[in-house]
């Protein structure tokens, strides 16, 4: 071996060695300032005084493909923060965001959760956005003792995990969210009802299984399937699939969208000049902006989907909400994303825990949101053992290009339009 | 029966409309291989970024997304020699293959994370009152849209065709693909035409980006899905081989698009890896590409 | 010089070995975990990229192999101590390296270039499978794994461990090929393989090998990084970024190195994860970590090391010759196992 050979074999091990030591320094340092760590350390001791801030600690999306609900979570988060602080905050302590970006990578949430729980010791956490980001998530919680309150994480696989700390922020699982159309579609006359049914879905945790669960309803009660098709994430042209819809003529259309596959489907039908009885779309048919300016607003009426908060949300809190949201961030009613209002529920449920326990911690989150019913933005939430929500989403529809909730009776402020109008009617 | 016929020649029809369009795009791509001996993975990015320009160009200004094309291209043209000059000139020979697949790809991860910036990560669509509009022949369903992507695209080869083959620089060009070291010889000044081939390549991808706006909603990760089909395409074609990708585009768009009519959506994208890899195990050169192995 | 560089390779292993013993924090140990797992994977890429000069791009559909082997075989079987899934990764690793055999054969009878593409592709298959074949793999609607029933305590000890064999197994046998002819014929493939192949090296033989050798050692990483994660989704699994990571980890370290790959983990993993941690809200995250990638391929093409160590060994040069006749060993690195200055291919001339 050369010299040079060897000289080179010392710098990498000087380098890795030095890699090692500088980060293990860096740690110890961190290591001695704070004892122990680890479970229950924010639960188990009393609080330190009372006034030491409230930190919470959330790991969203702000770069890569959930990006834009990242920031739309994030913007919920603070805003409420913001909100409860002007009120003196929780129990006289002010509230603290931290919030980190998890760049969408499941690596990253589980490195986010473990520096803030471990590393910041934060006081409670929120949730990411994504069933995808949630799973995880959830897990380094569940290790720790964490209260896991998250607005965006409703897919099956997140409750099959059968956690005790996991509480959902949405009036219903995702896969529920559609039964309020079967509900309605099954409470028509016979007469009226569809007889013939499609389904055009989109293969992703959130959106196939509302269809499903749609499809099953309607199947048990006699609704005929002519076509059903799932697709996968990556497919731009829906064109062949909604050709083949028109081609088998169903009363009713039942997509499971995101978004821009829904605006898609909808550009698709129109330029064959098919239009359904009935068209029910789990999502991107309910935002407010985006879904007119992409199909055209003279193709929205009609359009039937679920929500949990909308603009005009009969919440009580809601108008409050809407004018905090609007003097913080700017933009009307319409703008605001609803995953914003399902973040700031989260914060909501903390407020109503504290003030009916007078107590601010882990434990005392749990097992209060474990009994009872709690309001929020986005509806009165409750519970299951496993963290579902037993409540049940709006039906709206688009009715004279804007989206009004239609039912159940509770909520609705317009009677449901049908048969669909036509294309640009 | 005739109702799975008609979904074929539907599928089909629709396949050949896509195809021009893929065509386009993968002919700048192949372009910049043939004469650099470049993979470009920064052709998806840089299509994504055409169909921003034009984006903006339409919903800030009103313009008609197909009459901006020639100052898009101007803009990608320009962009594409900046990329050349200060990314992949310096790079010494040797490596330069293997390096150029690394720096193309950090170029494309700087575009995207520019375009995040800049355009957020919603979904765009370049929606012109023409978008919902098709005609209708014999039952089979013609867009709008697609058929004036698909003429544009024709177009947009017809000129790079004749840029190719008629003027000196093409001349240059081909040369350069065919022999760098005798083009050298006969007085080309490769690096120079390093330049500005590659901003040919990506100049191409602006009449393909503002068609793959009118087409498709985009956000700048949609590079990523862009980029592993564009690849198939000019590597079954044949690197290098601007006549190959463009059959390659319209066999793997039509193929695929009849899966998705008269089988399943779900495997149209599998289709184009299963004929490359096909094709790849007949002709490992694809099916235009000439044979050289070993050293790059 | 195989003493003192044992010493070292001893101390390395010492240093890691002992971490967990010392107290740290759960935030470091989960830090290290994915920097042991990066550095198993860049040192295994290193194998193919590095030394046989064909930059695999799809190294991560074999990370996903495993972690969907993991998952789905105690969809079958159960767990009771925890450790069970650390005894099937054997099996993995074989799977992989089954599976990665003849598509290595295929692949790479073409060029590098084509070989990179097809890669790629074979990823992008992969993804689709596990996204389409969905009563097997649950398709997007992901697969669980087991969680681990380990105490709070010392949660992350066995993934930290089973990461740090694993690299060690991908480092001793960069080692070994280093030294021994294999090492000697992917440095004549990678210089010029119409020469290797010329001179009598069994060029096909060796470039499949390494890679089976080396997509198994992925497809190790994969299943521990499953287990971890508690859960696994087709694009999370089969993840083109992961094989990025692989390769610019290589690429910073020095690729055709034994530490290379390491340095280029060490220093590159909990930058990432840090700085995404700590200043991720800022928009200009991946701007400037492509920044950083192209300063590193402009300015050291051929990575930390070995560029580090060219400079020390020309002021050497210099010193000697002001001093003396030049030490005979500083001549060009034809000579040893290890030697990773790349030799300049000008085979197509």
């Amino acid at each position: 071996m050369s010299k040079a050979n060897r000289w080179r074999r010392s710098a990498m091990v000087a380098a890795t060695s030095a890699a090692v030591l500088l980060l293990a320094s860096a740690c110890a340092g961190t290591a001695s300032s704070t004892a122990t760590g680890g479970a229950g350390s924010s639960s188990g001791s009393p609080a330190p005084s009372s006034t030491a801030p409230l930190v919470i600690g959330a790991s969203v999306s702000l770069t890569g493909d959930f990006a834009d609900s990242g920031k739309a979570v994030k913007a919920g988060y603070e805003l409420w923060a913001d909100e409860v602080n002007k009120k003196g905050g929780i129990l006289g302590r002010q509230v603290q965001m931290k919030i980190v970006d998890d760049t969408s990578s499941p690596t990253q949430v589980v490195t986010n959760y473990q520096n803030l729980i471990t590393q910041d010791k934060v006081d409670l956490v929120f949730g990411p956005f994504s069933s995808l980001l949630t799973i995880p998530a959830s897990q380094v919680a569940k290790r720790y003792g964490y209260a896991f309150l998250e607005p965006a994480g409703g897919g099956p696989k997140v409750f099959a995990q059968k956690l005790d700390n996991l509480f959902f922020v949405q009036p219903a699982p995702v896969v529920k969210s559609g039964d309020v159309f079967a509900d309605w579609v099954l409470s028509l006359p016979a007469a009226d009802q569809p007889k013939t049914a499609a389904y055009a879905e989109l293969d992703d945790p959130f959106s196939a299984p509302i269809a499903e669960n749609i499809r099953a309803r309607f199947e048990a009660a006699g609704i005929k399937t002519v076509y059903q098709q799932v697709y996968p994430a990556e497919t731009r042209d829906l064109s062949p699939i909604m050709t083949k819809v028109a081609a088998a003529n169903p009363d009713v259309l039942v997509s499971g969208t995101q978004s821009e596959d829904a605006y898609s489907q909808v550009k698709s039908l129109v330029q064959l000049k098919f239009s359904p009885k009935f068209m029910y779309m789990s999502n991107g048919a309910n935002s407010p902006v985006e879904f007119p300016s992409k199909v055209g607003a003279a193709n929205v009426n009609g359009i039937m989907s679920a929500a949990d908060w909308y603009p005009g949300s009969p919440a009580p809190t809601s108008p409050a909400f809407v004018a905090a949201y609007t003097a913080k961030y700017g933009g009307s009613e319409t703008d605001i994303d609803p995953s914003s209002a399902e973040a700031f529920s989260a914060g909501q449920l903390l407020e109503a825990v504290a003030a009916k326990t007078g107590k601010i911690d882990n434990a005392t989150i749990i097992s209060s949101l474990h009994q009872g019913s709690w309001p929020t933005l986005v509806g009165n939430l409750s519970w299951d053992a496993i963290g579902q929500p037993t409540g049940s989403f709006s039906l709206i529809q688009w009715i004279n290009q804007k989206l009004v909730p239609v039912y159940p009776a509770d909520v609705s402020k317009a009677t449901p339009v049908y048969p669909k109008p036509n294309w640009g009617g | 029966m005739t109702g799975s016929v008609h979904a074929l020649i539907q599928g089909v029809v629709l396949g050949i409309l896509t195809g021009g369009v893929y065509a386009l795009m993968a002919s700048g791509q192949t372009l910049i291989f043939g004469i650099m001996k470049v993979v470009n993975l920064a052709q998806g990015a840089l299509v994504i970024l055409a169909a921003y320009l034009s984006y903006t160009l339409f919903t800030s200004f009103g313009l008609d997304p197909l009459l901006t094309i020639p100052l898009t291209t101007v803009i990608m043209f320009g962009l594409g020699v900046v990329i050349q000059l200060v990314f992949l000139r310096p790079l010494k020979r040797e490596d330069s293959a293997q390096l150029s697949l690394l720096v193309t790809f950090a170029v494309a991860l700087l575009l995207e994370g520019f375009m995040s910036v800049v355009w957020k990560t919603t979904y765009r669509s370049t929606n012109t009152d023409y978008a919902n509009s098709s005609w209708t022949f014999w039952g089979i369903q013609f867009t709008v849209v697609r058929v004036v992507a698909f003429v544009l695209s024709l177009v947009a080869l017809g000129l790079l065709f004749l840029l190719l083959n008629r003027t000196k620089f093409g001349r240059a060009v081909r040369a350069t693909v065919q022999n760098p070291m005798s083009a050298e010889l006969l007085g080309v000044e490769s690096k120079r035409v390093a330049a500005l081939g590659f901003g040919l390549g990506a100049a191409t991808a602006a009449a393909a980006g503002s068609v793959y706006g009118l087409l498709y909603p985009f956000n700048s990760g949609s590079h990523y899905d862009l980029i592993s089909e564009l690849l198939s395409i000019v590597v079954l074609g044949g690197l290098g081989s601007v006549g190959g990708a463009v059959i390659a585009a319209l066999i793997v768009s039509t193929s695929s698009a009849v899966v998705a009519t008269v089988f399943s959506p779900t495997w149209s994208s599998f289709t184009f890896f299963v004929i490359l890899i096909l094709v790849l195990l007949v002709r490992p050169q694809g099916l235009f590409g000439t044979v050289e192995r070993g050293a790059l | 010089m195989s003493i003192r560089s044992l010493v070292r390779g001893g101390v390395f292993v010492a240093a890691l070995m002992a971490l967990p013993l010392l107290g740290f924090e759960h935030w470091v140990l989960n830090l290290m975990i994915f920097t042991l797992m990066y550095a198993a994977m860049s040192s295994a890429w290193n194998l193919v990229g590095g030394f046989a000069g064909y930059p695999s791009l799809g190294h991560a559909a074999f990370f996903g192999l495993g972690a969907y082997f993991v998952g789905l075989w105690f969809q079958h079987h159960a767990v009771v101590t925890g450790y069970e899934p650390f005894l099937v990764l054997p099996i993995a690793g074989l799977i992989a390296a089954v599976v990665g055999f003849p598509i290595a054969w295929i692949a790479m009878r073409t060029r590098a270039d084509v070989f990179a593409i097809v890669t790629i592709t074979l990823l992008f298959v992969a993804q689709t499978l596990a996204f389409n074949l969905d009563s097997l793999t649950g398709g997007a609607q992901g697969l669980a794994m087991p969680t681990p029933p380990f105490e709070l305590a010392r949660f992350e000890w066995p993934f930290y461990y089973a990461m740090l064999w694993i690299l060690l197994a991908s480092m001793g046998i960069t080692y070994l090929s280093m030294r021994s002819k294999v090492g000697l014929s992917l440095d004549a493939i990678r210089a010029d393989e119409d020469k290797a192949l010329g001179v009598g090296v069994h060029v096909q033989g060796v470039k499949v090998l390494s890679f089976s050798i080396s997509v198994a050692l992925v497809a190790m990483a994969g299943g521990v990084w499953a287990y971890y994660e508690t859960f696994t989704y087709p694009q999370f699994a089969f993840d083109p970024i992961i094989t990025i990571g692989m390769v610019l980890m290589c690429f910073l370290g020095g690729r055709g190195t034994l530490w290379g790959p390491v340095i280029g983990a060490f220093i590159l993993v909990p930058g990432q994860q840090y700085l995404a941690y700590r200043l991720g809200g800022s928009q200009f995250y991946l701007i400037a970590y492509a920044g950083v990638f192209l300063l590193i391929m402009l300015l050291m093409p051929r990575g930390i090391l070995p560029t580090i160590a060219d400079r020390v060994r020309r002021r050497r040069a210099i010193a000697a010759s002001s001093e003396g006749p030049p030490p005979a060993d500083a001549s060009p690195p034809t000579a040893g196992p290890g030697s990773n200055v790349p030799v300049p291919s000008g085979g197509a001339a």
